[in-house]
């Protein structure tokens, strides 16, 4: 049977690799609220455009792009922010 | 006198900038219940205004319960009638991260009556890569003065003054507001706007610090940049520290041979010599290193390394409940407990900065290199192998080195398993600056006020407690015979708790006295044996030792028990200081003393059984 890729609904930050672009579409539930404050306040607002900059090795925290700051999450946050890919940056 | 409150957000300047304004005058203080320190400096070119560095934020809606400390203390200082302006301080080149937290601070002023001056640095850095911001269309925007400034340069700094003159005479009701009732989700959006309608356009900024990033955080390149920088820090720790040490023992046992001949009174004397010159010595000696860590921690932050090995070594660590910014405090362990105690102020997380001081004492210290170097010789073969490669002495030296650090995180992974939602946590969102050459004045300055602190705070302690240990080793019979006095009485009176152990009365008395600081467990072995200089020759020591009734698994239980036990007055003192509890630093005692025998206990009776 043909597996189907999952909805790109359900990407998270965390799956993003080195030099891919995604708009955050939003938060899933299990994230506590003052988290999810505190990522908006850093950037990570909903309809913003996120890049993957670094993709270090061993599963270490990976580096993101929001405007002109960057910012390094691990998995146990990255993994909350839902995703939705964008084209490249010019 | 009046009060300029300086606030901002992380990594936007504020400390060179405070160092700029106020020049040499600091006094260094704490809110109660955290560990991030406050400043106060009078403001250059106005005697009469006192100039106050609050810790860096992002937010005004705290999250954690020593983010709510600094944001009430905030609340509170607006409060008080001698602070008359608020100086904000946004990061030029990246707009979009400080605009939401500047329009929080304009509306607390405004509910407050204060006056308001948004100061944005980097202004050079945006110059050079000719890049701009929308001063004017910001200002009418938040109804704020802007002034844009560099705090490396200097440019803009003689306007602040201007402004808090110009602020003064026009009176803070001269201010209209604007943002009073405006709630934190609107704020929000306007400062998104706000960033994206007149921040900086082009990301050449960006570019260049990921470049360095791709350098510096590759699997390979960045593995080879951070063993090679962690290298550095942990021998500046020792090289760099030595000189200073050795100059503030030398001294002081100069100082101590001019005066103590000079004193009538031979209990006057010993005292001096034993209690006055030893003690001062033994927390004295600390503040070199204490200085030399956090100049170079300092150095590593204000590059924009520090970020970067925090996420290198996050991984691994986080399995232990700990984070990536534990791992520099763990290491300076290795050298001292005390500067890696000092060091884990970078850990943001009050749950992890927690789980940090448990590991940092378990690491293998320094002090604890002389008590393994003379069990190791007395009890473990001399014998190599491998064509004297290997031998037993070097493996068990490599053994109990790994020992301390595997039951370190085996601590901390058990408790952050244990006690989940005990501690007050952050989400792991590490903001990653610039590459930037660091202003060594602030650094040496921030150096300078640490040890200071080691010295005004712990040292009381120390001291206290040297005294304690000097009148029990020293009466009744005035210093004549350590196993006649009251500490050896007392090594009776405790002999049986470690007689389990195969010890007898006068490792007990060692142990006591160890608590002083560790390697001291050498020298009043060597005085109870009756060898002088054992610290320096441990020969003779080592053949009393192995002439004794002590056995291979006494020898085995004592190097777990030093590996395990916090036997460190210094440590101690400076835990309940950083900390803030001193019932921290007495549950840690107890808990790894009653570990420690339980180890050394259970090593005992299974090498008695072989």
């Amino acid at each position: 049977m043909e597996m189907k890729p999952p909805p790109e609904a359900t990407r998270t930050l965390w799956s993003l690799r080195r030099g891919e672009h995604c708009a955050i579409t939003g938060y899933d539930d299990l994230l506590a609220e003052a988290y999810k404050v505190r990522l908006m306040e850093f950037g990570f607002y909903p309809g913003e455009t996120v890049s993957c900059l670094q993709s270090p090795g061993f599963g270490a925290p990976k580096v993101y792009r929001v405007n002109n700051t960057i910012y390094s999450l691990d998995d146990e946050i990255a993994d909350h922010i839902l995703v939705e890919s964008t084209p490249p940056r010019d | 006198m009046t009060k300029v409150l300086l606030i901002g957000s992380p990594n936007s300047g504020k400390s060179l900038l405070f160092n700029r304004l106020t020049g040499l005058s600091q006094k260094v203080a704490n809110f109660p219940g955290i560990t991030v320190d406050v400043a106060t400096g009078k403001l250059q070119g106005m005697d009469d205004v006192d100039l106050v560095d609050f810790p860096g934020t992002y937010s005004l809606k705290a999250i954690s319960a020593e983010e709510k400390v600094a944001v009430a203390q905030f609340e509170k200082a607006l409060e008080d009638n001698e602070v008359e302006h608020v100086l904000c301080l946004i990061d030029a080149t990246r707009l979009e991260k400080s605009l939401f937290f500047t329009l929080q601070v304009i509306r607390e002023c405004e509910q407050h009556g204060k006056a308001v001056t948004v100061l944005a640095n980097m202004i050079d850095v945006l110059e050079a890569n000719n890049l701009s911001i929308d001063l004017p269309a910001l200002e009418a925007a938040i109804h704020t003065r802007v002034i844009p400034i560099s705090a490396r340069s200097g440019k803009g700094l003689a306007d602040i003054a201007e402004q808090i003159r110009a602020a003064r005479s026009a009176g803070a009701q001269a201010r209209r507001p604007h943002l009073v009732d405006t709630p934190d989700e609107l704020l929000r959006g306007t400062a998104h706007q706000l960033a994206q309608r007149l921040g900086p356009r082009g990301d050449v900024l960006v570019r260049t610090q990921n470049r360095l990033d791709a350098f510096f955080l590759h699997s390979v390149t960045g593995g080879f940049a951070f063993f090679g920088i962690m290298y550095l820090l942990f021998q500046s720790i020792f090289t760099w520290s030595t000189p200073a040490m050795d100059a503030i023992e030398g001294s002081l046992a100069w100082m101590a041979d001019g005066i103590v001949p000079l004193i009538g009174n031979s209990i006057l004397q010993d005292f001096t010599a034993d209690a006055l010159f030893s003690g001062i010595g033994a927390f004295l000696v600390f503040v070199p290193q204490i200085f030399v860590l956090t100049f170079v921690i300092g150095l590593l932050e204000d590059s924009g390394y520090m970020a970067r090995a925090t996420l290198i070594c996050h991984k691994p660590l986080r399995y232990f409940g700990l984070t990536g910014k534990s791992f520099v405090p763990m290491l300076s362990g290795v050298a001292c407990a005390i500067p890696g105690i000092y060091a884990a102020r970078a850990v943001d997380s009050p749950r992890k900065r927690l789980l940090t001081y448990m590991a940092i004492p378990l690491m293998p210290c320094s002090a604890r290199l002389p008590v393994y170097a003379l069990l190791i010789a007395a009890f473990i073969p001399a014998e190599t192998f491998l064509g004297g490669l290997v031998g037993w002495q070097g493996l068990a030296m490599f053994g109990i080195y790994f020992f301390g650090m595997f039951i370190a995180l085996a601590i901390t992974g058990f408790v952050s398993r244990a006690r989940k939602d005990a501690f007050d946590d952050l989400p792991f969102v590490l903001e990653l600056p610039p590459y930037r050459l660091p202003g060594i004045k602030p650094l040496l300055r921030n150096a300078f006020n640490r040890a200071k602190h080691f010295v005004v705070k712990a040292g009381k302690i120390i001291f206290a407690v040297t005294l304690v240990v000097w009148v029990l080793g020293y009466f009744p019979n005035y210093g004549a015979d350590l196993g006649q006095s009251w500490l050896g009485h007392l090594g009776r009176v405790i002999e049986p708790l470690f007689a389990p152990l195969g010890l007898d009365w006068r490792y007990g008395v060692a142990i006591l006295t160890s608590f002083l600081a560790r390697e001291v467990f050498v020298g009043t072995l060597g005085t109870i044996f009756g060898i002088e200089g054992a610290e320096e020759n441990m020969v003779p020591l080592v053949q009393q030792i192995q002439g004794s009734d002590l056995t291979i698994a006494s020898g085995l239980a004592l190097l777990v028990f030093f590996a395990i036990a916090l036997q460190c007055v210094s440590t101690m003192a400076i835990l309940a200081k950083e900390s803030r509890s001193g019932t921290l630093a007495l549950k840690m005692f107890g808990a790894y003393f009653v570990l420690a025998y339980a180890v050394a206990f259970l090593v005992y009776q299974l090498a008695s059984a072989f």
